[in-house]
């Protein structure tokens, strides 16, 4: 469809005019005879209409046969035009017959305004034309599946053909007019026969276009005024204008190129689009199209789309629009199923950007046409608007204007209200949002100081914050004559919008005695203004955001089920933890305090760290676990801890296995591979606050604790700044927090002078005397020796030997000297890490 | 001694050790300078009118920020989405697990013993305690600071509209809650890294990238309706709360989808932490 039937002609097109009219000349040879195939998909042809010659191409889809579409185009355009159309509905399975109107490009004729024997006639003859290929699927032997689209001067002839040709089976009609007349003299006063005022510089630019087009080939001065409008068209035209009313001649035209004239015989599946940036051809023409449909064929199916567009500009939908009509064609000239909401309609300002917060459109739909919307009144201050209209009638204000929309009365400097010759008759503030789609109603009674009165009426959104909103710039003029002089009460429709306002804002109807776009009366005249009960009563819709209310719940529920999936998943995936070990030997009755069995870690590299460890501590024991670098001396320190899955084997303390969080492990105090400590809080802090994490009731003894660690002072100054051999100190005394049976300690003298180390001892054996156990690592085999009562040697993993300090120094026989003579025997020079 | 497990690491003992920590006043700090910096660049700025000193000026959110307490605070809101609440995010959750690991506190505390599902559990809670934190002071600083710059008025929509106070402020809630549900997913995120390494910098960091590569995708418009699973998506859904009437489809499927993310990341941490073997 065209959005803007403004056409520019371009270099390119002017190329492709000079070769398309040499193919118009080889076609005079005879019709419907492919010229020149472009490609394979996309013919050119000329097919013979209804006595003039039509430029047309033909676009052939991937499979056929298929259903034909004919596409339309926009005042001043060309096949050319729609390119992008015909290739979206030819992707989408479509045989697409685009076409250049009569008196248009390279097709011979003059204009004559979609009239039923010009235009009209032509798309049955482009109908009896697709019936003959081969291409197209037939409904029987002259009627081929056919739908038609166009916008504008295409829509209203795809609603003109609909209703003159019952070949068509499907229509999808956009931006265009109900009633021509209606539409470019309207009257806004309801049941006032008399036409309204003349839309003098929409309808200025409209008929321009068709005028320029043949000024080159034919350069007198009289075609110059007529350009390719028909000689009738172009003379009822003169007419009108200069008297700014219609003339019976053009009243005639103009009724039969209405697709108002025809709708009640529209029996094909209709869908009616219409931009809300439209002062040419409003929203209300479409409802009115929608209507009349109806009345006649109530059961015919019927959509509607209001879409932020429209001859003024507004926002460009049409690549959606162009879907849309693809999927109306898709229901009902293929037979697909598909869900097409009834209406739907662009708010173009409902939504804040999340790109850069600025507003943008939001699509919202309804099972309800705008005709059959509820009205809410809303009372109106009462009061009398006096307005001046000017002589001349200039100043006069600017709503809309063709190319600029809105734009000009927003921009400044312009004013679609100007001081003395507006009035503005406010609800009370909203007291709930509201969306107005479609037209409000209003009475009004008007005094005159002539006897007729041309008036514009608008309904405008007044914010708290003091700002006026005309949506679309859109008026809804309306003239009265034969003005008695104690006034005159009628009723108006107001401009058909799509508006919304907030709680607070308040509704108002917005009179002006002057705008720009329209014929005015030349003398100055004074007007007076009531509004008269029960006020506005503006139209509500009940509408639903696009896509669908019913996904809104979707995406809860799938968080419900994927929550639950993911708690099931955790339970499934519990860590493996050995069942609670099973007494082997029965009737043993000695279990061990610690009990190390089958001990093997295997990492996921393949690395042995640990083989088959086993051996038993009892309570009172201080024990020495010995080895070189590598020997899996901390890997099993660590799986004592619960912190290293044993590969097999398990670890028992008191009859209760070890696994992560096992309670056997609060019964355990540890200082494993250096401190471990918060920097940024003091010791005293770190001993406390690790002391309530550990879940243990009873006395810290945390005063004993800091003894130990010999802090001093130092205790409540931050970690951060202690020496190694203070934390490390400091770490010892956590491991001690409780008094917990089992030390177990790895390298504890490391970074600790020689006083120090003797104090240490002194500890350790002072804590295995009140009964608990203390495992040590280390590698200081004289540290050992004086403070352990037993040793456990391990090698590469495995263990080597077992037993009291005695036993080991005897191992040989002959009682060794010293511990190192044994361990360097055990262990030979194979001090190397094992792999 | 008795030792339960359900009283290892309580809730006030990792909120006092976190809370006390540099990076939570550094951020708390940010979030209480962020709109105090702002307001005073915009109100003592040099440059001419009102209208022009900040923004364009016009129709969009940050154009409107010197209209009163609640647009500034929107506009706030709008600064602070993409980047600096979730760093916040990232940081209170993502560091939690990874500082104890480089501290060496996490053999510690799973060793007296803080049974693995549980210091998850509190370390989470923690986590997204200070998160909402930040995410709720963030708003309050802000129209504190909005209101004495520019008057505690009503809310002004970019649509034109203008919002009471009270609502203003209603709104503003909506805008808060819908921000907290949808950082959900970025806390997912860190908190599964924040187990995975054992540096508190990459837990943050691998975060943060995450939420970059997806404003980036996010921005490709050629990727069309994919980028709807992306999730930084609906981020900025919170500016439905400004339309008259609020849709809501955005906001929920931006929480459901910042949902679905942290549960599948939180039961990812808890089956990898729980089966992990810390060597830390």
């Amino acid at each position: 469809m065209m959005r803007v039937s403004l056409g520019i002609m371009t270099s390119r097109r002017l190329q492709i005019g000079a070769i398309a009219t040499l193919l118009v000349l080889l076609g005079m040879i005879g019709s419907a005879i492919p010229l020149q195939a472009t490609s394979k998909n996309r013919i050119n042809v000329t097919i013979e209409g209804a006595g003039v010659s039509l430029d047309a191409t033909l676009y052939l889809p991937v499979k056929t046969p298929a259903p034909a579409v004919l596409l339309a185009h926009g005042f001043g355009g060309s096949k050319d035009s729609v390119v992008t159309e015909a290739k979206t509905l030819q992707s989408r399975g479509f045989v697409v017959l685009a076409w250049t109107a009569r008196g248009f490009g390279n097709s011979t004729g003059t204009i004559s305004m979609n009239s039923p024997d010009g235009e009209v006639a032509d798309v049955s003859k482009l109908i009896d034309y697709l019936s003959t290929r081969s291409e197209v699927i037939r409904d029987s032997l002259h009627d081929p599946r056919v739908g038609i689209t166009g916008g504008s001067y295409g829509g209203a002839l795809s609603l003109l053909a609909a209703g003159y040709d019952a070949r068509i089976d499907a229509v999808a009609a956009d931006i265009t007019w109900n009633d021509l007349q209606g539409s470019l003299f309207p009257q806004s006063a309801i049941q006032v026969k008399e036409p309204g005022p003349f839309k003098r510089v929409w309808t200025g630019t409209f008929f321009s276009i068709g005028a320029l087009g043949i000024s080159k080939k034919s350069p007198q001065t009289s075609s110059l005024l007529c350009g390719r409008f028909s000689s009738e068209w172009c003379s009822a035209y003169q007419a009108s204008v200069a008297a700014s009313a219609p003339t019976t001649d053009i009243s005639k035209l103009m009724r039969a190129s209405s697709p108002s004239s025809i709708a009640s015989r529209i029996q094909a599946p209709t869908l009616l689009m219409q931009g809300e940036s439209d002062s040419l051809f409003p929203l209300s023409e479409s409802e009115l199209t929608a209507t009349e449909i109806r009345q006649s064929h109530p059961a015919d199916p019927l959509a509607m789309v209001w879409h932020g567009g429209g001859h003024d500009g507004g926002q460009n939908e049409s690549k959606r629009l162009n879907n849309l009509v693809g999927d109306w064609f898709d229901i009902y000239l293929k037979g697909e199923k598909k869900i097409f909401p009834v209406f739907q309609v662009t708010q173009s300002a409902a939504a804040i950007s999340s790109q850069d917060s600025a507003p943008e459109p939001r699509i919202f739909t309804s099972s309800i046409l705008p005709m059959d919307a509820t009205f809410t009144p809303l009372a109106i201050e009462s009061g009398k608007g006096i307005l001046l209209a000017p002589a001349g009638a200039a100043p006069a204000a600017v709503s809309a204007l063709p190319g600029f929309g809105s734009a000009l009365s927003l921009a400044g400097g312009f004013g679609a209200f100007l001081p003395g010759q507006s009035a503005f008759f406010d609800s009370l503030p909203l007291t709930s949002p509201i969306v107005i789609v479609g037209s409000s109603h209003v009475r009004v009674k008007v005094t005159s100081t002539a006897k007729d009165a041309t008036l514009f009426f608008s309904l405008v959104v007044r914010t708290a914050s003091g700002r006026t909103v005309q949506p679309s710039g859109l008026v809804a003029p309306v003239r009265i004559t034969h003005i008695p002089v104690n006034g005159v009460a009628f009723d108006v429709t107001l401009p058909s919008i799509v508006a919304n306002a907030a709680a607070g804002d308040r509704i108002a109807v917005g009179v002006s005695s002057t705008d720009l776009g329209y014929s005015m009366p030349n003398d100055g005249r004074v007007y007076t203004v009531e509004i008269l009960s029960p006020g506005v009563e503006v139209p509500t819709l009940p509408l639903r955001s696009l896509p669908g209310g019913s996904s809104i719940y979707l995406w809860p529920l799938i968080a419900v089920v994927v929550i639950a999936l993911s708690v099931f998943w955790v339970l499934l995936r519990r860590p493996p933890r050995h069942d609670p070990y099973i007494e082997q030997v029965v009737g043993s009755e000695k279990v061990p305090f610690v009990a190390v069995r089958n001990l093997t870690k295997t990492y996921a590299d393949g690395y042995q760290a640990v083989k088959d460890l086993s051996f038993s501590v009892e309570r009172g024991q201080i024990v020495g676990l010995l080895g070189p670098n590598g020997a899996g001396k901390t890997t099993t320190l660590r799986m004592m801890m619960g912190l290293i899955f044993p590969s097999t084997g398990d670890i028992e303390i008191d009859g209760v296995p070890i696994y992560p969080g096992s309670p056997a492990l609060a019964e355990l105090g540890s200082f494993v591979e250096g401190p471990g400590f918060l920097p940024h809080l003091s010791g005293r802090d770190n001993l406390d606050l690790y002391w309530r994490a550990t879940g243990r009731s009873g006395d810290a003894e945390i005063e004993d604790a800091l003894d130990i660690s010999g802090l001093g002072s130092a205790i409540n100054k931050k970690v951060r700044s202690y020496s190694q051999g203070m934390r490390q100190r400091l770490a010892i005394a956590q491991a001690m927090l409780g008094k917990p049976d089992l030390l177990v300690l790895d390298e504890p003298t490391n970074g600790l002078d020689p006083t120090q180390i003797k104090a240490m001892r002194d500890v350790l054996r002072d804590y295995a005397a009140s009964g608990r156990t203390v495992l040590v690592s280390s590698h200081l085999l004289a540290e050992v020796e004086q403070t352990c009562s037993h040793v456990v040697v391990m090698h590469r993993g495995e263990l080597i030997a077992y037993g009291t300090i005695e036993e080991i120094l005897n191992r040989t026989g002959k009682r060794a000297q010293h511990l190192e003579d044994i361990f360097m025997e055990l262990v030979g020079n194979d001090t190397e890490i094992g792999l | 001694m008795v030792y339960k497990a359900k009283s290892t690491l309580p809730f006030r003992v990792e909120l006092i050790r976190q809370i006390r920590r540099k990076r939570t006043l550094v951020a708390y700090s940010f979030i209480i300078a962020l709109p105090l910096l702002v307001a005073s660049a915009v109100k003592f700025g040099s440059s001419g009118s009102s209208s022009d000193r900040f923004g364009s000026g016009g129709l969009d959110l940050i154009g409107l920020a010197t209209h009163s307490a609640a647009n500034f605070t929107a506009t706030m809101f709008y600064f602070a989405t993409g980047f600096v609440l979730i760093t916040v995010v990232a940081i209170f959750c993502g560091d939690t697990v990874a500082s104890e690991a480089s501290w060496s506190t996490l053999r510690y505390l799973l060793a007296a013993p803080v049974p693995r599902t549980r210091l998850l559990r509190q370390k989470i809670a923690v986590g997204l305690t200070l998160s909402l934190g930040a995410i709720v002071l963030l708003p309050i600083t802000s129209y504190l600071i909005g209101g004495i710059a520019f008057g505690f008025g009503g809310l002004q929509t970019p649509l034109g509209t203008t919002f009471n106070a009270t609502i203003g402020i209603e709104r503003l809630a909506i805008m808060t809650a819908f921000l907290a549900l949808s950082l959900l997913f970025c806390a997912g995120i860190a908190f599964l890294m924040s187990v995975t390494t054992d540096a508190p910098l990459g837990a943050v960091g691998a975060a943060v990238g995450v939420v970059i590569v997806s404003n980036i995708l996010n921005a490709i418009s050629a990727l069309g309706s994919l980028r709807q699973w992306l999730p930084t998506h609906y981020a900025y859904a919170w500016l439905d709360a400004l339309t008259t009437n609020i849709d809501w489809t955005s906001m929920v499927r931006g929480a459901s989808y910042s949902l679905i993310a942290f549960a599948v990341c939180l039961a990812g941490a808890v089956v990898k932490f729980g089966r992990k073997d810390i060597t830390s």
